[in-house]
């Protein structure tokens, strides 16, 4: 079971009690949840905020893929997952991403978390433009999608 | 034919919309068209060469969202959409 959305932060804040709801089962004895926050440094420059912008469709697409892939490709058929990802401007601490699972075995669930936020990373169409203290503001160089 | 390059992340720099419009009198591959992008930031932004990079790494995506490579050909009206080195999460 997955949920994954993206989170406009104009209309919303991601909750990680939403995603604490959503997996929670007797079936499976092990959670994980990550959440990703805007810190105040970054390459030596104070941060004050972050701008994120996605490709809605191509990003739910993503997720739809990676949560797909690890039937085969982890041999974790039994999960359940939710994804959401903001949108939009956050300030420091404000949490930008957050990725819950819930397996049989806690193997399994650390190996599957670690998986879907590294497969995001490579493959999910979202950008960051972060805010500095003198009031500039830069888009992070990022890594090139290849074609399938 | 009417090409409208739908703009995200970093090249959002290149207009104050969110695309671009180019008119193409033939059909053109993504490798021809990415240097038809480079053409028009140079006139508009000059010698930006940070703009030039982005356009040389981007991949770029069709409107039913897959991602294509070099080789696709745009042969009528379309959207395409740039997709710029990404770094969520």
């Amino acid at each position: 079971m997955l949920h994954a959305k993206i989170i406009d932060t104009k209309k919303e804040k991601i909750k990680i009690s939403t995603a604490e709801s959503f997996i929670s089962s007797t079936k499976f004895g092990a959670s994980i949840f990550f959440s990703g926050t805007v810190r105040d440094i970054n390459e030596n420059k104070k941060v004050t905020g972050i701008t994120y912008d996605s490709h809605d469709e191509l990003v739910l697409k993503s997720f739809k893929e990676i949560y797909y892939e690890a039937d085969n490709k982890l041999n974790i058929k039994d999960k359940v997952v939710f994804i959401e990802h903001a949108k939009g401007y956050l300030d420091l601490g404000e949490i930008s991403i957050v990725i819950a699972v819930a397996c049989k075995h806690r193997d399994q669930a650390y190996i599957l978390s670690r998986y879907i936020i590294e497969e995001i990373k490579k493959r999910s169409p979202i950008w960051k433009k972060e805010h500095y203290e003198n009031e500039n503001s830069e888009w992070l160089k990022g890594n090139p999608i290849q074609p399938n | 034919m009417k090409i409208r390059l739908e703009l995200f992340g970093a090249s959002r720099e290149f207009s104050n919309k969110d695309y671009l419009d180019f008119n193409i009198n033939k059909k053109i591959s993504i490798k021809d068209f990415r240097q038809e992008i480079i053409n028009y930031l140079k006139l508009n932004f000059k010698e930006n060469k940070a703009f030039k990079k982005i356009v040389e790494t981007s991949a770029f995506c069709t409107e039913d969202n897959n991602i294509i490579n070099d080789n696709y050909k745009i042969i009528k009206n379309q959207k395409i959409t740039i997709i710029p080195p990404i770094g969520g999460g």
